[in-house]
């Protein structure tokens, strides 16, 4: 198992694309309009939001930790945007200041794991209730729908001739962004090198409680970013903002080969498995499938994406001795 | 003084081992190796760090699966498939970290897997309670069985450990270093405990690198070298002087080149009162530039903890560090780091390197930032680094991008050398830097130490390895029980003096 | 520093973890007692006997459902399918009953405590067996089973007129004043409790979640300890799903959504720690009394519904950081080492 691993990934990488070829095969057998330009690039607005948090979540599960608290930011972020805009404050300005919201409740979650040392999982399965109340408790029941359009625009405009959404520019910058800083700086480096082993990490010098507080404050940014698409796609803000969404994105990074214990996987397969989901998802829609039966094949798929390194390891297993038991008891 | 009962008759053999082999994946662990276990005697079992001691123990325990080879207990081959079957049988092991569950009581850690039943099947707390206060009370203990086992101490947690080997009928009890990290009260305590076993006709295992304990306790000597079977002998027919030999595969004076009388500079690294609430206390000394300054102890007696406060690990309590006449208060690795010193950690394959990752990955870890052009990693420049410094340190590999858990331990050893080296600093701590390497290794980690301070590099070195300490360093320092207690120049030391200073007990005469 | 043998070493870190252990529960009881307190004192209608009733039968299936959840944290997981288990089950059962009215009580009884213990297996499986991280895998079969939901009830209820009269009036009743249901409950966490304490298995519960290691070295079959666990959890799920559906009646798709997290938030609350091996169900269940008795008594004094959840993330904080400072004083006492 030892000199392989760094090889496995391309290959997952080209089954991914693999995947997404064959999905889009066959939404195209279920609509004529499917290959149209303007359909590709309009469905690719539904897996924007969580495609922005599944970028995040990506950076804290290359930690080892976990934040299942990112779709409750997003819900914070939307009303403290209503506010701003019932306040009047132009877009420019609210905008930058949603992500910094954002920031500060990763940040908050980050402080939390890294300096207090409490378990990620249970932590930011408080949080997650704690800032989806503070939403609720900081908005209006009814919800707030007076958006000025300059508000909108970051979700709903399109560019390049009306064809390309802004979101999607959006993510893909930052996209581009997380992937070079996950794959080409020593940030990356030593964020990867925390997930493997945290106590040689900090023997090595690695600031980990830095690291670690840096990687959810960037999670919570672009949850933040993903709360000003959020309103711009659906015109509202309310506590119940992304509610549900998580399962998606967890399963988008753990499909995406991103080892849910830390120090592997690649950016640019968490960005194809988003891809995929949300062929797959485009397709079961044009296929009259209904949300729950989803539901169901999203499940599976994260079951399935968990189970692929175990399925892995049984068979290496059958082919050659084991590490020891020991070492996989301690790995607990 | 033990006296070994009159010769005459040996017991017959309760336990064989048969040719007994086990590989890890490409890495091989224990080759042919074959000896008896009588009853009634204490069998030790010795070899250097790595030589293969602890997989024996699994292997016999039920908690590795041999390969090769069978063991037989009673006259009958049995392979057990948990250590619960194997004390079933009456073999049962105590390990050198306590292996007990923290958040339940003494009683239920005694009686786990065997738990005497009441009405209904459940668990008959009172006879449980009566049955550990016996257990314990046989090994001499008077703890309070509905204890619960978080917050008892590790010579405690000892005697639980052996109570609860004897509460199945052992027949086999192996003790796995029992007494590294006990005082040398308790540990006679535990071994007044193990005689007594041994006179009711229990054959005992014992683990140690100790030689005054295998000589006080031991009938029979097994050595175990590189993972292969050395020698059995009665223990009268060997001394310390054949043991080490036969351990290290060498006479011992041909172990260690000494170093030629270097040239000592400033001091570069000054220690003031340090001290560590419930650690250590008050320890001061200084390593000079060019300097090899060992440090000398009993395990568990507070060394690792003194290094690992310098580089910042654990934040000194009290105290002065001076670096290169710079005050520095250690926080972090980081930051010791940057002041130039760097530590070489004991444990080096859970705290030295990152076991999954490449050996330049590894290298460069905490030179990121130096070899990084506006926060981008040069990749080409790394591995040049890499390769020039596996080079160096003569790292045995095909590809500086081989996984270091693929490397052998003498070169994983090399590898964490490099990495901490690249930091380029001016003092170096060595904690056990040739524990559980091979030979070819140790000698070349030996001749790599001296070129370094020959170089001018401050090092501290610590090391339970005697012979090593006493070959290598230029000062001696040794610590008890969190105190520093003695300091020999290169010339006063021996063998003799280090150890008694290192077995002086705090409240004797400090 | 003394002349005392160093046997007798740190007297005060020893006790300090003992008492803590043994005192979680009677702290949460004098929390819920100060709490009672407070809100009597802010409103009277609080400590009014059918008010305490009502909050009793709210944490009834409140509390087996933690102490489901308590199992699994025991031995170090956790289960977020917990409530998508209870709406499973429910539906499945209000669905059957509805279909056959001929249906008797031991049916109603057996059907759901059949399927509850199969959808807990498939997640002892994942994670036992499996080896998925218990978070990845429940959060999986969190959706599978709330999914599968939706698509057998096509959009559809359970309405209470479809159901045998008996299987709702039966929660209703009253044994010598008290609602069965509150009875029921107590019984089945009494039982539960009973089994952890008194029985190998319980403790074997105890022993894979306090030392993984350990239990490796001892020879304890984990995998077959956490798997159980599931089953156990699974099987609780059961009956607290059918609980529900008798008490609401009306069994839609979301039944008990979001319970996973109710069902976490009072255990935690309860002391049952997230790092395993410590906290009893009795204590989950007294979780979930203070939850509920949070939930009544700002229902009283008319704060908005939405402080509910933001009151028991905090408190799921709060509790966890509460418990890693007694694991940090365990680690301490045992010579553990800090990262």
């Amino acid at each position: 198992m030892s000199t392989s691993a760094k090889r496995q990934l391309p290959l997952w990488e080209m089954a991914l694309v693999v995947a997404i070829l064959a999905a889009g095969a066959w939404s195209s057998t279920l609509s004529p309009y499917y290959l149209s330009v303007d359909q590709l690039f309009g469905s690719t607005r539904a897996f924007i939001i969580p495609g922005l948090l599944a970028l995040g979540l990506a950076v804290v599960v290359s930690l080892g930790e976990i934040d299942i608290s990112l779709a409750s930011i997003i819900a914070v972020g939307t009303v403290a945007l209503s506010k701003l805009s019932a306040a009047g404050v132009p877009f420019a300005v609210a905008a930058p200041i949603v992500v910094a919201i954002g920031a500060l409740c990763g940040a908050f979650n980050g402080l939390l794991v890294a300096k207090w040392r409490l378990p990620s999982l249970a932590v930011t399965l408080g949080t997650m209730g704690a800032f989806r109340g503070l939403a609720f408790i900081a908005g209006s029941e009814v919800g707030y729908t007076d958006f000025d359009d300059v508000y909108l625009w970051l979700g709903s405009d399109y560019v390049f001739g009306g064809v390309v959404p802004v979101s999607l520019i959006l993510f893909a910058l930052a996209a581009a962004g997380v992937w070079f800083l996950m794959h080409r700086t020593g940030y990356g480096r030593r964020c990867f090198s925390i997930g493997l082993n945290p106590d040689a990490a900090w023997f090595a010098g690695v600031d980990v409680v830095g690291v670690k507080i840096r990687a959810y404050a960037l999670a919570g940014a672009l949850a933040g970013a993903a709360a000003l698409v959020w309103v711009g796609q659906y015109g509202s803000a309310r506590g119940d903002n992304a509610d549900g969404s998580i399962l998606f994105v967890v399963t988008a990074v753990v499909l995406g080969g991103m080892d849910i214990n830390g120090g592997r996987g690649t950016l640019s397969g968490v960005v194809l498995a988003l891809f995929l989901l949300g062929t797959i998802r485009n397709g079961l829609g044009l296929a009259n499938v209904g949300g729950p039966t989803q539901t169901v094949v999203l499940g599976g798929l994260l079951v399935a994406g968990v189970l692929r390194p175990a399925a892995a390891a049984a068979i290496a297993r059958l082919s050659r001795p084991a590490k020891t038991r020991e070492a996989r008891a301690q790995g607990e | 003084m033990p006296t070994v009962a009159a010769e005459p008759v040996i017991p017959a053999p309760i336990l064989l081992l048969r040719r007994i082999g086990k590989s890890f994946g490409p890495v091989r662990a224990l080759e042919d190796v074959s000896f008896d276990v009588r009853p009634g005697r204490v069998h030790g079992l010795v070899g250097e760090n790595g030589a293969g001691k602890s997989t024996l123990v699994k292997i016999i325990t039920g908690l590795e699966e041999a390969d090769e080879g069978e063991v037989i207990l009673a006259g009958r081959a049995v392979r057990f498939r948990t250590p619960i079957e194997a004390r079933n049988h009456g073999i049962a092991a105590v390990y050198q970290d306590p292996k007990l569950f923290p958040h339940l009581s003494i009683a239920e850690n005694i009686a786990m897997g065997a738990y005497p039943s009441g009405w209904f099947g459940t668990v008959d707390r009172r006879a449980m309670i009566d049955t550990a206060r016996e257990h314990l009370a046989r090994v001499g203990s008077d703890l309070d069985p509905k204890r619960t086992v978080a917050g008892l101490s590790v010579a405690e947690h000892q005697f639980v450990e052996i109570a609860r080997a004897l509460s199945s009928d052992v027949r086999v009890l192996i003790l796995d270093e029992p007494t590294s990290a006990l005082t040398p009260t308790e540990a006679e305590r535990l071994f007044a405990v193990v005689r007594s076993l041994r006179d009711r006709g229990t054959a005992i295992i014992l683990i140690t690198h100790r030689l005054e304990e295998i000589e006080a306790m031991c009938d029979d000597v097994t050595v175990l070298r590189d993972r292969r079977h050395v020698a059995t002998l009665p223990r009268a027919e060997v001394d310390r002087a054949k043991l080490v030999q036969l351990m290290v595969g060498r006479p011992l004076e041909a172990l260690f080149a000494r170093r030629e009388r270097p040239t000592i500079g400033e001091d570069v690294l000054r220690v003031e009162h340090l001290s560590l609430d419930g650690v250590f206390d008050d320890v001061s000394f200084s390593v000079r530039a060019g300097e090899i300054v060992g440090m000398g102890g009993l395990v568990g007696a507070g060394r690792s903890e003194i290094a690992q406060t310098l580089f910042g690990i654990t934040p000194p309590t009290a105290g002065r560090v001076v670096l290169k006449g710079v005050e520095v208060a250690p926080q972090s690795p980081k930051q010791m780091l940057a002041r130039g010193l760097a530590y070489l950690p004991e444990d080096r394959d859970r705290d030295g390197l990152i076991m999954p990752e490449t050996i330049t990955h590894n290298i460069t870890l905490p030179i990121l930032d130096s070899l990084s052009h506006w926060t981008v990693v040069d990749r080409a420049g790394e591995r040049r680094l890499a390769e020039s410094a596996s080079q160096t340190y003569r790292v045995l590999t095909p590809s500086v991008e081989t996984i270091v858990s693929a490397l052998s331990g003498g070169n994983r050893q090399k590898v964490a050398f490099a990495k901490w080296l690249a930091t380029e600093p001016v003092a170096l701590i060595l904690d056990e830097p040739t524990h559980g390497i091979d030979i070819g290794s140790k000698a070349q980690v030996h001749a790599m130490v001296a070129q370094l301070a020959d170089r001018g590099l401050a090092v501290l070195l610590i090391s339970s390895d005697l012979p090593e300490l006493l070959a290598m360093s230029d000062r001696i320092l040794v610590i008890a029980e969190g105190a520093l207690v003695a300091e020999f120049a290169r010339d006063e030391a021996t063998q003799e003096s280090v150890m008694m200073a290192a077995a002086r007990q705090r409240g004797g005469k400090r | 520093m003394s002349e005392a043998p160093s046997v007798a070493a740190r007297p005060g870190s020893r006790n300090l973890v003992e008492v803590v252990l043994r005192l979680r529960e009677a702290g949460v009881v004098v929390f819920l007692v100060v709490l009672g307190l407070a809100f009597g004192l802010a409103t009277d209608r609080f400590l009014s006997v059918q008010n305490l009733t009502t909050v009793a039968s709210s944490a009834a299936i409140l509390a087996i459902a933690a102490c489901a959840q308590a199992i699994v944290l025991i031995t170090r997981n956790l289960d977020v399918s917990v409530g998508s288990m209870m709406g499973l089950v429910a539906y499945l059962t209000a669905d059957w009953a509805a279909t056959h009215p001929g249906i008797t009580p031991v049916e109603v009884v057996a059907i759901p405590l059949m399927i509850g213990t199969v959808l807990g297996a498939i997640n002892g499986l994942l994670v036992a067996y499996g080896r998925v991280p218990a978070l990845i895998a429940t959060l999986g079969t969190m959706s599978l089973y709330r999914g599968f939901t939706y698509i057998y009830a096509h959009g559809q209820e359970v309405t209470s007129s479809r159901l045998p009269p008996w299987m709702l009036s039966s929660v209703d009743a009253r044994i010598g004043g008290l609602p069965i249901l509150i009875l029921v409950s107590i019984a089945i966490v009494a039982v539960v409790a009973w089994l952890l304490h008194a029985y190998p298995f319980g403790r074997r519960l105890y022993a894979v979640g306090s030392n993984g290691v350990a239990a490796w070295f001892f020879g304890l079959r984990a995998e077959r300890v956490v798997f159980f666990a599931y089953v156990a959890c699974g099987f609780l799920c059961g009956i607290a799903g059918l609980l529900y559906a008798a008490r609401v009646g009306t069994v839609t798709v979301v039944l008990a959504n979001g319970w996973e997290m109710s069902s976490l938030a009072s255990a935690v609350i309860g002391g049952v720690s997230v790092s395993g091996g410590s906290g009893t169900v009795v204590g989950a269940a007294l979780g979930a009394v203070v939850l509920a008795t949070i939930d009544n008594g700002l229902v009283l004094l008319r704060v908005p519904e939405f402080w509910r959840m933001f009151i028991q993330g905090a408190a799921i904080v709060a509790a966890v950081a509460v418990d890693a400072l007694i694991a940090e004083a365990i680690r301490r006492s045992t010579g553990g080492r800090r990262r």
